[in-house]
């Protein structure tokens, strides 16, 4: 009986615990960092930078960005391609694996093709070269040379007739 | 005590029901009671790992996985093609597609977007997972202007979003690569699943750098391309014309000495030129060229050889 009693405690805890969760709306950053952004656009000014892992609350939508808050309290606009939902769409049931919650970026983090197959396959294929590999990821394009870029070049808000 | 163990019952339900709907939530849920005391560590494994279902296909492939298979699919081009090492083309280049992507459906990977200019005379351009963006000086010597460029990289851009790319891994890859994770409880492997995990990782290679270099993508991903690279030139403020452009200088040399890159990876540019020319007459309202743009562009290939 008591064991019995223990055993309700619990599930309803685990309940509790989900229906917390599923109100919440919690994201986590996907990407290696993202920039938490004080207005909807790409050109506003950055608030805070977020690391892979890192969890938001959203707080808000508007199209094309998310108002999130992060587990610093802080708030700010983030693009949704950044992040992966950990949410259950309860809505979206029915529809395809595609639009659900599926993978858990969380307990795969690390997993799968990672940092020691790259080394193990690197070791593998001795003639395959990550030099330039490597030299190309640090080719970095700031918000101010994309800004200047746009303005010089006529485009967008800064182009005349249509 | 008949109450106690219906209560019982509905309580076990909802579990089963809510752990069905999310592995993730689960998982917290199991956290959670834990470091609460209610629940033993072992237990939580436990609960975590007979919750876990195994992932399926290529969209359940995590950002940071495809980060990995696109630098190794960018090395093995890179093992093809050398570099044509010229920085402030390279800038130019990653400048203006770095303005596209921040107009594009996913301007956000796990290392961002790079693009590097590869030495050949042969016209080609190729988008690895992830964003390593590869473009051939034969290529950059048939564009005319800014507009034909920008449409080159938004094309390329739209098959990163659509991750045509990984669309072209064998599924029987996955399913191998996705069991063999499931075992694993740390993201460190031992030596017989390393190297097990290597061979899947050396054949998922194969299959893309295999659509992206000698077999193409299928023609119904490449027409997706052109119709992303419309829409995202737009909304960045180029003329979409510079696709057409693009397509009817490669319409024209078609069947012409040039028959590797693009001529063999790409479904023909007159049928393609078609169905830009169809998309472009859907916009309403199409931002005009502009000669600062064309200027830039030529000074920035200016002595290319």
């Amino acid at each position: 009986m008591k064991r019995r009693n223990r055993f309700i405690v619990l599930a309803g805890a685990l309940f509790c615990v989900f229906v917390m969760l599923l109100l919440a709306e919690t994201y986590v950053i996907k990407v290696q960092s993202t920039h938490l952004k004080k207005e909807p656009k790409f050109f506003a000014q950055t608030v805070a930078v977020l690391k892979n892992g890192d969890r938001v609350e959203k707080i808000g939508a508007e199209t094309g960005w998310l108002k999130v808050r992060t587990m610093n309290n802080l708030i700010g606009w983030i693009h949704p391609s950044a992040v992966r939902t950990i949410k259950i769409n309860l809505l979206a049931m029915n529809q395809p694996v595609k639009s659900q919650t599926s993978a858990d970026e969380i307990a795969l983090a690390g997993k799968g093709f990672n940092k020691q197959v790259e080394e193990s396959f690197k070791a593998r294929n001795k003639e395959i070269s990550f030099v330039w590999v490597d030299r190309m990821l640090k080719i970095k394009v700031s918000t101010n040379e994309i800004l200047a870029f746009l303005k010089k070049g006529k485009l967008g808000e800064y182009g005349g007739a249509k | 005590m008949r109450n106690s163990g219906s209560i019982l019952k509905i309580s076990f339900v909802c579990i089963l029901v809510f752990s069905m709907m999310s592995c993730s939530i689960m998982e917290q849920g199991a956290g959670v009671l834990s470091e609460a005391g209610l629940v033993k560590k072992d237990d939580t494994q436990s609960i975590v790992k007979t919750s876990k279902a195994l992932r399926k296909g290529f969209g359940e492939i995590t950002e940071e996985e495809e980060y990995y298979i696109g630098r190794a699919v960018a090395a093995v081009i890179l093992s093809r093609y050398p570099v044509y090492e010229n920085n402030s083309l390279t800038k130019y280049v990653n400048t203006l597609g770095s303005a596209i992507i921040v107009h594009s459906d996913r301007p956000e990977t796990y290392a961002g977007y790079h693009f590097l200019i590869l030495d050949s005379d042969e016209i080609n351009a190729m988008a690895a997972p992830s964003g390593f963006i590869f473009i051939t000086k034969g290529l950059l010597k048939r564009c005319r202007d800014e507009e034909m460029l920008a449409a080159v990289l938004a094309h390329e851009i739209g098959h990163v979003y659509a991750k045509h790319g990984l669309k072209s891994i064998k599924k029987s890859r996955l399913v191998d690569t996705f069991k063999l994770i499931g075992q694993e409880a740390v993201g460190r492997y031992g030596p017989q699943e390393l190297a097990q995990l290597t061979g899947i990782f050396e054949e998922v290679l194969g299959d893309v750098v295999d659509t992206l270099v000698e077999r193409g993508y299928d023609r119904k991903y490449e027409y997706e391309a052109d119709r992303l690279s419309v829409h995202y030139t737009v909304k960045t403020g180029y003329n979409p014309g510079g696709l057409s452009d693009f397509l009817g200088v490669m319409a024209a040399e078609a069947g012409g000495d040039s028959t590797g890159g693009w001529f063999k990876t790409h479904p023909s540019a007159k049928d393609r030129l078609k169905s830009v020319e169809k998309e472009i007459l859907s916009i309403t309202d199409i931002p005009a060229r502009h000669a600062a743009r064309t200027n830039r562009f030529k000074r920035a290939v200016k002595g290319i050889k």
